[in-house]
Order: structure tokens, then C-alpha cells, then sequence
């Protein structure tokens, strides 16, 4: 035989009649559609698929199940596939990772000649000092290791999420999975059942064809789907959560999954043991060699030594003699050679068998060549033996990632040298291999009494005794190989960490699990121990004298495996609010921002234009995000009154007052106005960006003591709000409504119900801007009409809508403070220049008056105060530090700007900002801002910068 | 815990709900109350490692504050339950959200 490529197997999901061009490390290849690229690959020839992360050593496949570090490809812009799960597309363009400037002839391959230099625990020792030295070694480190190389330019891919809900869901479409999920779903359970496989059947796609357990798993499915269950083939569970919450992903998408109970149905899989030269390419899993066999009709090579501890490296060993392969020798670990067919199968061909023994050692250069086999006891002589690849079947672990994360405990069962599972929490079955060894009968019962028990069938179902299966199924029980000195023995091929690394971590005190995993770096790679995790228990365990079970494991963690970090982010997608003017304002070229949850205009095209506008004659604002709350009943006033560091109880119907909501440290959380419109209605305004956090603050004293007699009824995405501002806003604002808008009869802080435009609004006269003006607040569905109205008629007026910055540059001009924005998590009102919204003489408890009191009577330390610069000062910025020199003339901070613009009315840069108490109280007093090592002097300013004593607003 | 029963809506994901901290009732009269008592109110949590009652809104759902009796060890919450104004132990609510 000289290819590689067998004869159609039975059962292999190849297409013959498709071929399929591909390139790998700049050469071309054929491979069929059906193949993965690992076994495409492997039919080419190519044995060596990546280099080693550390040493740089070439690696060939080992797992072809998904687990290992070794078949790591970058694929176009694609970094690390997994090239034993990926499947062959025409034209792809496959490149080894870790290799430079090529695979066969890689420069950092020479890291191994240097290893003395690079002792476990050298990313501590090594790099450590001297630390002006860190950048330089950093830099050669980020370019020595990683996987793959990132693509800028790549697309954003199309990511999504799905959630899901089910009753039972299956993990693991093998027997016993199927059976499980065929249970629950007679038990009349929505059944999700979940793998990782294109197909259904588990470890049966791979092993030896079995025409009657095929028949049963395509029976099982058929029943599943004709009861309305749901199977996702090339899903991956990736985490279980608490109340048996599951992550999952296939390609782009993140399922998340709601389910009543889980049966975890995942099998278990095969690692390699420990001996000199375990990594050369050729030297694989038994499993990887049947996958291969079985499903791609593919032999890594024409001369093979099985090595096992149990039955099935002979059934692997059979089959490879079937196919046509020169089987060169079968070590078995156990004293005695089983019986059985395969046996004699290989006897008859007189394969070399040796019972007792095991592998101490292999050899090549690009590739296996020779192995050393030896008695496990020392007893007898060694055999070399040549081959150009080994096949391993020592070890078996279970697929238990799960399991583990809903809490089962491992506990290690010395006789089959294998991790078993207890404690699992409730909800939680287990069926089928990854429960322990089990005969195929086996697999179903288990998986039909989990299946039931998970869809709440609680009889006791039959379930076969397991103890005939174990003598057949269990795992080596060696540590490592005897030593016969030669080449490195890797416990974990992903950081090249050998036993002894293990031992000397051991020696110099990592001798904890948990510590000698992340000291050593053993199981940290793309494997996450999955290949080396109880090699690396049994070693610790070996080094410290301890039981296997007494080490303990490390503690796993979701994912179980790798997820693009795009598949957790899912779509780009980040819900905004719309006011219901929106369209309009986009219509008419406002630049738009995100503020909270809402967009709204920043401005139309010329925000000092807007502000001169408001200012001469009238403008117009949409402040639809404003927080509104509509209190209603007799116990408002008083609820106010302790939420609030302001009066209520003298507030007249009418009337409009500004409130400050603090906290009991005195920290403001919120401030607006509050207008009563009747005895028992109040309407409540909170900050854009505060609205919902007030709102929850409020209803929360309400529903915990303080609620008596008060309704809170949301109205912030119910209601539109406008600003109408400006000299002429009363003028224009009559001509919409029959309400007399005279200053007798509606002055300044009143509030009046009116029809504007036909529509039924509250009007509010207020002034945050500084000028007269009017907050007209109606039912959202009517808010676009009147906005229109109001342009129209404005027309006449000279109106001009205005934006957020427009109205930030108004506010500031009469040195307003922006909640948030001037004050943060430690100021109060007192130290915010608000001392006269404070009324410590209330005859109620109210929130912050333990502070105030105290804030008030000792004096703030620090003060927001106004400043001027005289002139326009472009490069001063909120955020800056204001700064003084000390007695030795070093510049200290002593408070920062909050708030800054260029005002157009007063033709000079102003701000707020903080300042020491001693100093705000100077007015005028000089201090200096620092801009990029520059002063930029200001002075300081006491009041409003704009109509000092506000007849604008009142006339 | 991922869970959580809303007392008005039954059992909801836990993602539509906000914590606000552990149960921690506000000392009054404010102004009378000796520091320590108003120093641990403030700032002092207790954080205990075992059963806890703590507060819940249903921020995605009904909107109302509620409380839990949760073990922090296992998160099994015993039992959900609206705030009374007879209960003893939350005669003045807190400050926790
Ligand atoms: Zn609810």
C-alpha cells in the first residue's frame, strides 16, 4: 500500500466525488469534501502540522477530537483553528502557527538548545531582572510565542444569540444520549438534545462499524424528532451555569438555554501518557487513529506500535491490520493478554505481542521512527522497534467538564485508574462512558433511566452491574514510562512542560495542585488540561507523596472550550431611546449623541448661533429624556419632604419649586422640579441621564416604609417635553393657546394646565436657561405634532430650535450646576453653592440631614465656584487640574475645572469649578488652571455670569 | 441563583432584576442616633457568609422592591416577600439601593 488514502470505508463521511484543492504552508493539496483539514492533511503526507509554543518542536496531530494544542492552524485571517474539527472548503489557504520563517526550517526551534535557560517558572525567574531589561525581553517574547496572527482588516463577522428552553437537555449524541433523550421525550419532556458532531452516535461514527448500535441511534432520532424533540448537531455546551443555565455555540451564534434538568451524556476521552520523545509527530491517540480510519478513510502512516492498558488498542490494533497496515508491535501494560478475535486476528498475523510491557521512548527527526518498548516491572529486556507511527490507548478521563461546574466532586477509583464523578447536584444525570467504563448494553440502559429520571420519572429502572467491563476498560495506572534516559518526557504539549518541570516545581514549593498548575504553566494552553490534566495530578500526587484523590484537580471553569470573543459579544447592537421629535430633528441635519439611554441633538450646525438666538428673540429645545413622575395621594408632600433636602409641605397648588434629592452621606443624587398641581397631584422631574435611578431610589423608600398613601406613575417615555426659552417665548406661545400667559396671571414658577395647539399639556415656567421660558409637557403621541406647530408659528418670532450644547453654554451663563456633570459621588449642596435649597430646620428626618447638619455647621472644605479668564481661552477643558505652588514653590493640585465654554453673549470663557472653601469665597481672587504644563490664570466668579438678579426670567 | 421569584410575577431570570445590597434599616431619628450605630448604617456592611436578607427590584418587570432570604453559600433562597410595615426587622427600610 502506498498512499495513505484507504479504500471507501463503511460508515466514513467522505464524498469521494468531490475533490477539494486546498494549500497548506505553501503547497497545494487534494483532499475530499467530508474531509477536516487534519485529515486531508494526513492523507496528503504532511505529518508535521505545527511547532511546539516553547521549544518549537514539530508537532503532528494527536487528538483529532478538538481537545490538543497540536493541530492548531491559522486558516486565511482566521487564527487557531482547530484543523481535526474544521472541514475542508476548496481554496482554503491553511498556514502553521508557531513557525518561522517555515515549518520545516523554523529559526526559534533553536529556544531548545537554550532550555537550561528556560526552567519551569521562567516567564518569574528568568525575565524578572534586571526590569529595565522587561521591554526589550517582552517584545521578543510577544513575538516568540502566541497563536496565529490577529487581521485587522478582517470584517466584523455576522454574531448572534438564540435562547432556548427545555426541559431535559441531553449533552452528548452517542448511545447513551440518544437513549436519555428518547426517554425524556416518552415521559413527555420538551427535549433538547445537543452535540458537537455533525451526526448523531457518538464514539459508533468512529469505532468499528456495528450495523445494529447504528440502527438504534438512527431509530432513536427518528422517535425524538417525531415527538417534537430538538437536536443541535455541531453545537458545543460551553458552560453550565446555577438553575441549570447552559451556554452553547454553533459557529456565529451563542445559545443560551434554560433547562429543567441536564443529562450530561459526553463521553470521555483519551490522553497520552508520559515518556521520552511523546511528542514526535506520528505518535497519536488510539481514538485519533480510529477517527481517522473510520470516518476519512485515512491511515496516518504504514507501520504501526499500538500501546494500551485495556481492550480497546486492540480493537484499534485489529482494525489497522484490517485496513492493511504493517502492525508492528502491541504492548499491553497488563500482565496477561486478553482473548478475544482481535487477539487472534493479530496473533495470526504474527504481530509481535507483548504483554506487561509498555512505551519508554521514541525517536526521529521530522517524525517517529523507532520506539523503545519495555516490561512495565523492569523485568525483562527492551525491544526496539521501527514504525512511523504509534497509536496510544492508555488512558481514559472523562468528558466531566459540566459536571464539574454544577459541583460534582471527582473522586479517583485507584482500580481503574480513572477520575469517577459523585456529589452531582439535583438535576444533574449522568449516562453512557463519562459515568465510567460501560458495555454498549449498558450505555442504553443508562442513558433510558437518566432520560426518565430527568423528565421526573423517579422509578427504579434496570441498569446493568458495570463490574464485568471495568477489568477490560481501565487505564494505565503508570505515572511515566520507566526512564531510559533520551529525549524530553511532556506532561502538557500546549507549554511544553515536561515531568521534570513537574518535579522541580514540586521541589521548590509549588507542590499545591492549584499553585504547581499556574507556576509550572501544566494545563494553562488551548487545552486547558484536557491532554494533561491527570498526568499532571498523578505527577503531583507521585512528587508529594499524596493519593491522586488527596491532590485534588484544578478547578474548571466555563468554557469548556475556546469561544470567539465576537460569539460572546453577539450582534453589534445597542438600544437607544427615541424621542418622538426624532425624525425631525435627524431631518433637519442635527449632529446627534448618545445622553443615557437617549439620543438627542447636540446641535443643528451652529450651537453659538443657537444660543445668541434664544437669547435675542426665542428658541426651542426637545427635552423629552427629562425624568417625569407623576405622585399621586395624601401622603406626597410628606414622602417629598424626607426625600428631599428642600420644603414641600408650604408648596401651594400652582407652584413650582427646584428640588435636591440627597442620599444620607449628603451626596446630591438627582435634582428638578416639583409642581403641585393639586392637593394630592404632584409632577416630578428628574434629571436625563438620573431618570431611571431616581425613579428606583424613590420607589424604593415608597415600597419600605415611607410610601404611605403615594402612587408613582412613570410618565418619562409616556410624555414629550419642550423648552420654549426666550424674550419672545410668551408672545409665541399665546398665539397657540386661549390660556392668558400674562405675567399676572401666570408668573414665574407656576405651573398651568393648557391647551396648546389643540393639545393638552402642562406648562411649567421656569428657567433653567435664563431667560423667560416655558416647559411644555405633553403625551409623547402628540409630541411631534405640537414640536411642528411651535416651529411654525415660530417662524414669525425668529425662532430657532437649539440642542444639548446650546443649552449647556445657556446654563453655565447662569451657573447652573449638571448633576453629574459638576457634582460627583462626594459632593454635597452645601459645598455645590445650592446651601439655600438645604433646610436643616424641617421639622421631619429626611435624607442627608445627618450629614447636612454636620457639613453645615464645620463648612465645606471644598466649593464649586463660577470663574472667568477675561477673554476666549480655547485650551482650557473640563477635567483640568487647578494648581498653586507650595512654600517651596512645587505646584500642587488644588481643585479641577467642571465646566467650561466660550460664552457668546459675555464674549469670554467661563466655567465652574472647585476650589478650596477659602479661596471660592474670594471673589475675583486670581488662581491657575494647568494646560499642558502651561498656567492659564482665571478669577474667580460669584453667582450667575448672566442677569445676576434675574428679572429676565421673571418679567 | 439565576432564578429568582418576583412575589408579584413568580420566577423570572435574575438578568430582569436589580440587586440593592443587604437588608439595612436606617436608623431614626437620624440626628439622635449614636455614630457608631450611624457610622455602621453608612458604611459598615456585614457581608455575611450564610443566610442574608438582602433587597430585589423588578426593574424589567413590575417595578417592585422585594426581599430575599438567600444563603450566599449555595444561593438557595429560602424564601421572597414584600416588604410589611408590621415587620419588625424593617421598621424604617435602609439605605442600601
Ligand atoms: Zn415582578
Amino acid at each position: 500500500m502506498s498512499g495513505r488514502r484507504l479504500p471507501a470505508q463503511t460508515g466514513e463521511s467522505l464524498d469521494r466525488g468531490q475533490p477539494l484543492e486546498f494549500r497548506f504552508d505553501g503547497h497545494s493539496y487534494q483532499g475530499f469534501a467530508g474531509d477536516t483539514v487534519a485529515s486531508a492533511l494526513t492523507a496528503a503526507g504532511v505529518n508535521v502540522v505545527s511547532r511546539s509554543f516553547k521549544y518549537h518542536r514539530p508537532r503532528g496531530l494527536l487528538c483529532c477530537a478538538g481537545h490538543c494544542p497540536n493541530c492548531l492552524v491559522q486558516i486565511g485571517d482566521e487564527p487557531s483553528v482547530r484543523s481535526c474539527k474544521r472541514a475542508l472548503e476548496a481554496g482554503m489557504d491553511v498556514q502553521p502557527q508557531n513557525a518561522w520563517p517555515s515549518l520545516d526550517n523554523d529559526l526559534l526551534s533553536l529556544t531548545e538548545a537554550a532550555s537550561r535557560f528556560m526552567p519551569v517558572g521562567f516567564y518569574y525567574k528568568t525575565f524578572h531582572r534586571p526590569r529595565l531589561l522587561w521591554p526589550a525581553f517582552e517584545h521578543v517574547l510577544r513575538n516568540a510565542a502566541g497563536l496565529g496572527v490577529i487581521d485587522e482588516n478582517t470584517p466584523e463577522g455576522d454574531y448572534d444569540k438564540q435562547y432556548l428552553h427545555a426541559d431535559v437537555v441531553v449533552v452528548g449524541g452517542g448511545p447513551a444520549g440518544v437513549s436519555a433523550a428518547v426517554a425524556a421525550v416518552d415521559e413527555g419532556a420538551r427535549v433538547l438534545l445537543i452535540d458537537e458532531n455533525p451526526e448523531l452516535g457518538g464514539h459508533l461514527r468512529y469505532s468499528r462499524p456495528d450495523a445494529v448500535a447504528h440502527a438504534r441511534i438512527v431509530d432513536g432520532q427518528q422517535r425524538l424528532l417525531q415527538s417534537g424533540g430538538t437536536i443541535l448537531n455541531d453545537t458545543a455546551v460551553v458552560g453550565w451555569y446555577e438553575d441549570h443555565w447552559l451556554s452553547a455555540v454553533r459557529g456565529n451564534r451563542l445559545f443560551k438555554i434554560r433547562a429543567g434538568a441536564v443529562v450530561v451524556a459526553s463521553g470521555a476521552f483519551e490522553t497520552p501518557s508520559v515518556f521520552a520523545g511523546n511528542d514526535h509527530p506520528g505518535i497519536m491517540l488510539g481514538t485519533a487513529v480510529q477517527r481517522l480510519l473510520h470516518l476519512y478513510g485515512v491511515v496516518p502512516g504504514h507501520r504501526a506500535v499500538v500501546v494500551t492498558a485495556n481492550d480497546t488498542g486492540w480493537a484499534v490494533a485489529a482494525d489497522l491490520l484490517a485496513a492493511g497496515v504493517n502492525v508492528a508491535a502491541v504492548a499491553d501494560e497488563r500482565p496477561q493478554l486478553p482473548v478475544g478475535t482481535d487477539i487472534e486476528a493479530l496473533q495470526a498475523a504474527g504481530v509481535t505481542l507483548l504483554p506487561g510491557s509498555t512505551i519508554a521512548a521514541a525517536r526521529g527527526k521530522s517524525g517517529v521512527e523507532e520506539v523503545t518498548l519495555v516490561a512495565v516491572d523492569g523485568s525483562s529486556g527492551s525491544h526496539v522497534v521501527r514504525c512511523d507511527f504509534v497509536a496510544l490507548s492508555t488512558t481514559w478521563v472523562p468528558s466531566a467538564e459540566l459536571a464539574y461546574m454544577a459541583g460534582a466532586r471527582s473522586c479517583y477509583d485507584d482500580e481503574l485508574a480513572e477520575m469517577r464523578l459523585d456529589n452531582l447536584p439535583d438535576g444533574l444525570f449522568l449516562a453512557g462512558r463519562v459515568a465510567g467504563p460501560c458495555s454498549a448494553e449498558q450505555e442504553w440502559l443508562q442513558g433510558a433511566r437518566a432520560g426518565a429520571a430527568a423528565a421526573g420519572n423517579t422509578d427504579d429502572l434496570p441498569i446493568a452491574a458495570s463490574q464485568d467491563v471495568q477489568a477490560t476498560a481501565r487505564s494505565s495506572a503508570l505515572v511515566a514510562a520507566p526512564d531510559v534516559g533520551g529525549d524530553k518526557r511532556f506532561v502538557c504539549l500546549c507549554e511544553d512542560v515536561t515531568d521534570v518541570d513537574i518535579e522541580t516545581a514540586i521541589a521548590e514549593g509549588f507542590d499545591r495542585i492549584e499553585l504547581l498548575k499556574r507556576y509550572s504553566t501544566v494545563g494553562m494552553g488551548p487545552c486547558q488540561g484536557r491532554m494533561c490534566g491527570l498526568n499532571g495530578i498523578r505527577l503531583c500526587a507521585q512528587g508529594t507523596g499524596k493519593s491522586v484523590q488527596d491532590t485534588g484537580r484544578t478547578t474548571g471553569r466555563p468554557p469548556v472550550t475556546p469561544v470567539a470573543l465576537g460569539v460572546l459579544a453577539g450582534q453589534k447592537m445597542e438600544p437607544v431611546q427615541l424621542s418622538a421629535v426624532h425624525d425631525w430633528h435627524v431631518d433637519q441635519g442635527a449632529r446627534m449623541m448618545v445622553a443615557g439611554l437617549w439620543m438627542r441633538p447636540e446641535h443643528y450646525g451652529d450651537a453659538a448661533a443657537e444660543v445668541r438666538a434664544m437669547r435675542q428673540t426665542v428658541g426651542l429645545i426637545d427635552v423629552s429624556p427629562l425624568g417625569k413622575l407623576q405622585l399621586t395621594g395624601p401622603g406626597v408632600a410628606a414622602m417629598l419632604e424626607r426625600l428631599y433636602v428642600n420644603n414641600w409641605q408650604d408648596l401651594r397648588r400652582g407652584r413650582v419649586r427646584y428640588g435636591i434629592m440627597c442620599n444620607d452621606e449628603g451626596v446630591v443624587l438627582d435634582d428638578g422640579v416639583c409642581a403641585r398641581l393639586s392637593d394630592e397631584q404632584w409632577y416630578v422631574s428628574t434629571t436625563s441621564t438620573g431618570a431611571s435611578g431616581a425613579l428606583e431610589w424613590m420607589e424604593w423608600w415608597r415600597q419600605s416604609g415611607w410610601g404611605d398613601g403615594v402612587h408613582i406613575t412613570d410618565l418619562t417615555e409616556t410624555h414629550a417635553a419642550f423648552n420654549l426659552a426666550g424674550p419672545q417665548s410668551r408672545a409665541l406661545l399665546q398665539t397657540q393657546t386661549d390660556r392668558d400667559l400674562s405675567n399676572d396671571r401666570f408668573p414665574y414658577m407656576r405651573a398651568r394646565r393648557a391647551d396648546v395647539a389643540g393639545v393638552p399639556c402642562l406648562l411649567l415656567r421656569i428657567g433653567f436657561t435664563g431667560e423667560l421660558g416655558y416647559e411644555i409637557h405633553c403625551p409623547a403621541g402628540y409630541g411631534r405634532y405640537l414640536w411642528q406647530r411651535l416651529i411654525d408659528a415660530g417662524a414669525d418670532f425668529g425662532l430657532r430650535p437649539f440642542g444639548v450644547e446650546a443649552q449647556r453654554v445657556l446654563r453655565l451663563e447662569k451657573a447652573h450646576f449638571i448633576v453629574g456633570q459638576d457634582t460627583d459621588a462626594l459632593t454635597d449642596p452645601i459645598s455645590a453653592d445650592a446651601a439655600w435649597a438645604v433646610h436643616l430646620d424641617k421639622d421631619c428626618d429626611f435624607l442627608g440631614r445627618r450629614a447636612l447638619t454636620r457639613i453645615a455647621t464645620d463648612g465645606p472644605r471644598q466649593r464649586l465656584v463660577g470663574f472667568r479668564t477675561g477673554r476666549r481661552a480655547d485650551s482650557l477643558l473640563e477635567g483640568l487640574q487647578i494648581v498653586q505652588s507650595d512654600d517651596r514653590g512645587k505646584p500642587q493640585i488644588i481643585g479641577w475645572v467642571s465646566s467650561c465654554r466660550f460664552s457668546p453673549t459675555l464674549q469670554e470663557t467661563i466655567g465652574l469649578c472647585w476650589l478650596p472653601a477659602a479661596l471660592a469665597e474670594r471673589s475675583e481672587a486670581t488662581f491657575h488652571i494647568h494646560v499642558d504644563g502651561r498656567l492659564e490664570p482665571a478669577r474667580v466668579h460669584h453667582g450667575p455670569f448672566y442677569d445676576a438678579e434675574g428679572a429676565r426670567l421673571r418679567g | 441563583m439565576l432564578r429568582l421569584e418576583c412575589p408579584n410575577c413568580g420566577v423570572r431570570n435574575t438578568s430582569e432584576f436589580r440587586y440593592g445590597g443587604e437588608q439595612n434599616p436606617r436608623p431614626t431619628p437620624s440626628t439622635e442616633v449614636a455614630d457608631a450605630d450611624w457610622i455602621r448604617y453608612l458604611y459598615e456592611r456585614r457581608n455575611v457568609m450564610g443566610v442574608q436578607i438582602e433587597w430585589w427590584y423588578h426593574r424589567a418587570g413590575c417595578g417592585i422592591w422585594f426581599l430575599v432570604e438567600r444563603d450566599r453559600r449555595s444561593n438557595i433562597v429560602a424564601r421572597t416577600w414584600r416588604w410589611q410595615p408590621d415587620g419588625a426587622a424593617a421598621a424604617e427600610g435602609s439605605h442600601s439601593p
